[in-house]
């Protein structure tokens, strides 16, 4: 038996799972119908139509349901499986205990949906029933049984990784760890891969959503593709959230495409698909709900310009809380009908953004590489540890925190301190150009939150 | 002068703690950030250790609230620390709270200078004013 499969032997045995038959999963996958697969929608995507996903997930089986026939109701492309946060910490007990509260009181005591806790053997009911792509949205470190148990559900499209799932949402989980449990999920991915259509792997781009310059998204997306590609998965979505500016998005989308097309290129992985999934605005809601659905109208016009194939979706009640199933259907349909009239869009492109950021993001992946370490995960923890990648307001303790941005008149995200991030020096330089910095700490500061809250 | 800051307990809004750092730098502090999701014991074991003369908590969730009663009777088991100079600020309750009664509760569990939803500047002006009092005494 491989040291893999002992692994997965041990993750499965956990009390919380009902006898898990790995040659039935295997033969399920092998034998799932092709829609299930998102890799096969983007490979025969008609016209290039962007595929539309909400977020979403509620405690109980029967609330899951009914949100996806919602979402099906208002022509939903990609279906969402939102996780609770218990599950997320690997706390099943927690977990399944308020799963009961909440099927027995009718009252939600969960923020998503227990998957360890309803099984593979239940869900799977559900999404072969509805017959459409499900991509897993969680935020979880140690995934392993997680993502085990997505795929044994009809789950093809997983989102994460050890960077992108770990410097946003954690103050101390160790960095080195999560590289070794997301090793583990690459290589579960690959395996299936083999029997259909291959699994998608996704990256979570937009981090903290707060201030992150193109250049860090653009690195942290690149490296985690690398992570999974030389794991051997075979589609693999890098991803980015609505950054402010207009122009700064569309540089950002193209310069994205064309270095994962080359790096993937680099370590012979040319033959793996990548796709680009674009997050509509991830910050700070408008409290004013019919400014949220301008918001969001505004997002699918950028997704647009930015050529993405996915787009995911936010609901006019972002700011006051968990959306209610109808807002989140509303919000489907009207993107589908954004994007239906969103014909003749012209083909904008700004050399000098593109050359400025290109030079960035190849400078800091320079020196990841250049790092001694004999792996490229821990390349790339010793670059998070010494700062070579510094992703702002993250509360994780191994992060620098010493670069800073700002905003510039038009919007774009610029780095005024770049810490140990090696910016080479004519992009800090322009960077700052485009900046008024003979302002004190003070007003900066000030600048800085009114920059983070700019949609309100 | 040295401070140590961070937000206390279950509380993961790192955005203002960034910013509280930034500025207290900017005004010549030295500052030693424990970040977010800080327990009380781990304030006073930093304070003893930098030999800070200031510790500035904060929290946005509200749950100060709770913590607030712990800490005088936690400050009397440290030696050495009696002259720290005391501060909270942030949003100081769960729900709704009227400043002139928050304010005077806080001072009783042992804070010098409390801010209860203060503008950041308007926060760390009060501080240096509270400084320069204690030094003309």
């Amino acid at each position: 038996m491989s040291l893999l499969q002992e692994e997965r032997e041990i993750i499965l045995g956990n009390e919380y799972v009902d006898a898990f038959d790995f040659a039935e999963v295997a033969e399920f996958v092998k034998n799932a119908n092709k829609e299930l697969f998102i890799s096969h929608h983007f490979k025969n995507k008609t016209g290039n139509k962007m595929l539309v996903q909400p977020r979403g997930g509620f405690p109980t089986y029967k609330q899951q349901y009914a949100l996806y026939e919602f979402f099906v109701e208002a022509n939903v492309d990609v279906l969402p499986l939102t996780i609770d946060s218990n599950t997320r910490l690997n706390d099943y007990g927690t977990a399944k205990k308020m799963l009961r509260l909440s099927e027995e009181n009718d009252m939600d005591m969960l923020n998503g949906y227990p998957l360890i806790t309803h099984g593979y053997r239940t869900t799977r009911k559900m999404i072969t029933h509805f017959n459409k792509p499900v991509s897993l949205r969680h935020g979880t470190p140690d995934a392993r049984l997680l993502i085990e148990t997505a795929i044994a559900s009809g789950i093809f499209d997983i989102e994460g990784g050890p960077i992108t799932y770990l410097l946003p949402y954690s103050k101390n989980f160790p960095l080195d760890k999560a590289f070794l449990y997301w090793k583990y999920v690459e290589r579960v991915c690959a395996n299936y891969s083999e029997l259909n259509e291959p699994i998608n792997r996704e990256s979570f781009g937009p981090l903290t959503a707060t201030l992150v310059p193109p250049s860090i998204t653009i690195v942290i997306q690149l490296l985690e593709m690398l992570l999974s590609l030389e794991e051997g998965v075979k589609s693999f979505s890098v991803s980015f959230a609505q950054q402010g500016s207009m122009i700064q998005d569309v540089v950002t989308g193209a310069v994205l495409k064309k270095l994962a097309k080359y790096y993937a290129g680099k370590i012979d992985c040319a033959d793996a698909a990548i796709h680009l999934v674009y997050h509509q605005w991830m910050g700070a809601f408008p409290t004013n709900k019919d400014y949220a659905e301008q918001l969001i109208n505004v997002s699918t016009v950028i997704a647009s310009m930015v050529g993405a194939d996915k787009i995911i979706t936010k609901t006019r009640e972002e700011a006051t809380g968990i959306p209610t199933k109808e807002a989140n259907a509303k919000t489907v349909a009207n993107t589908q009908y954004s994007l239906r009239i969103l014909n003749g869009l012209p083909n904008i492109v700004d050399e000098e953004e593109e050359e400025i950021l290109t030079l960035e993001v190849k400078a800091i992946m320079e020196a990841v590489f250049n790092d001694p370490a004999d792996t490229l995960w821990r390349q790339v923890f010793n670059s998070i540890k010494n700062g070579t990648i510094d992703v702002p307001f993250s509360p994780h303790i191994i992060n620098h925190n010493e670069m800073i941005t700002v905003r510039d008149a038009h919007k774009n995200i610029r780095i005024i301190e770049r810490g140990n991030v090696p910016i080479p020096d004519r992009c800090y330089e322009y960077e700052k150009s485009q900046c008024d910095l003979a302002k004190d700490t003070t007003s900066i500061v000030n600048d800085i939150v009114h920059d983070i809250g700019i949609m309100q | 002068m040295k401070v140590v800051t961070g937000v206390v307990g279950n509380d993961i809004h790192v955005v203002a703690n960034r910013l509280i750092d930034l500025s207290l730098r900017a005004r010549g502090f030295e500052v030693f950030n424990l970040g977010v999701n800080t327990y009380l014991e781990e304030f006073f074991d930093a304070a003893v250790e930098t030999g800070a003369e200031i510790l500035l908590i904060s929290s946005l969730n509200g749950e100060a609230e709770g913590w607030g009663r712990e800490v005088k009777p936690l400050k009397a088991k440290y030696k050495n620390i009696d002259d720290l100079i005391m501060m909270i600020g942030g949003n100081l309750v769960v729900g709704a709270g009227k400043a002139e009664d928050i304010v005077p509760r806080y001072k009783k569990y042992g804070f010098d200078l409390v801010c209860h939803q203060v503008d950041l500047n308007t926060g760390l002006d009060s501080l240096e004013a509270f400084i320069e009092r204690r030094n003309a005494q």
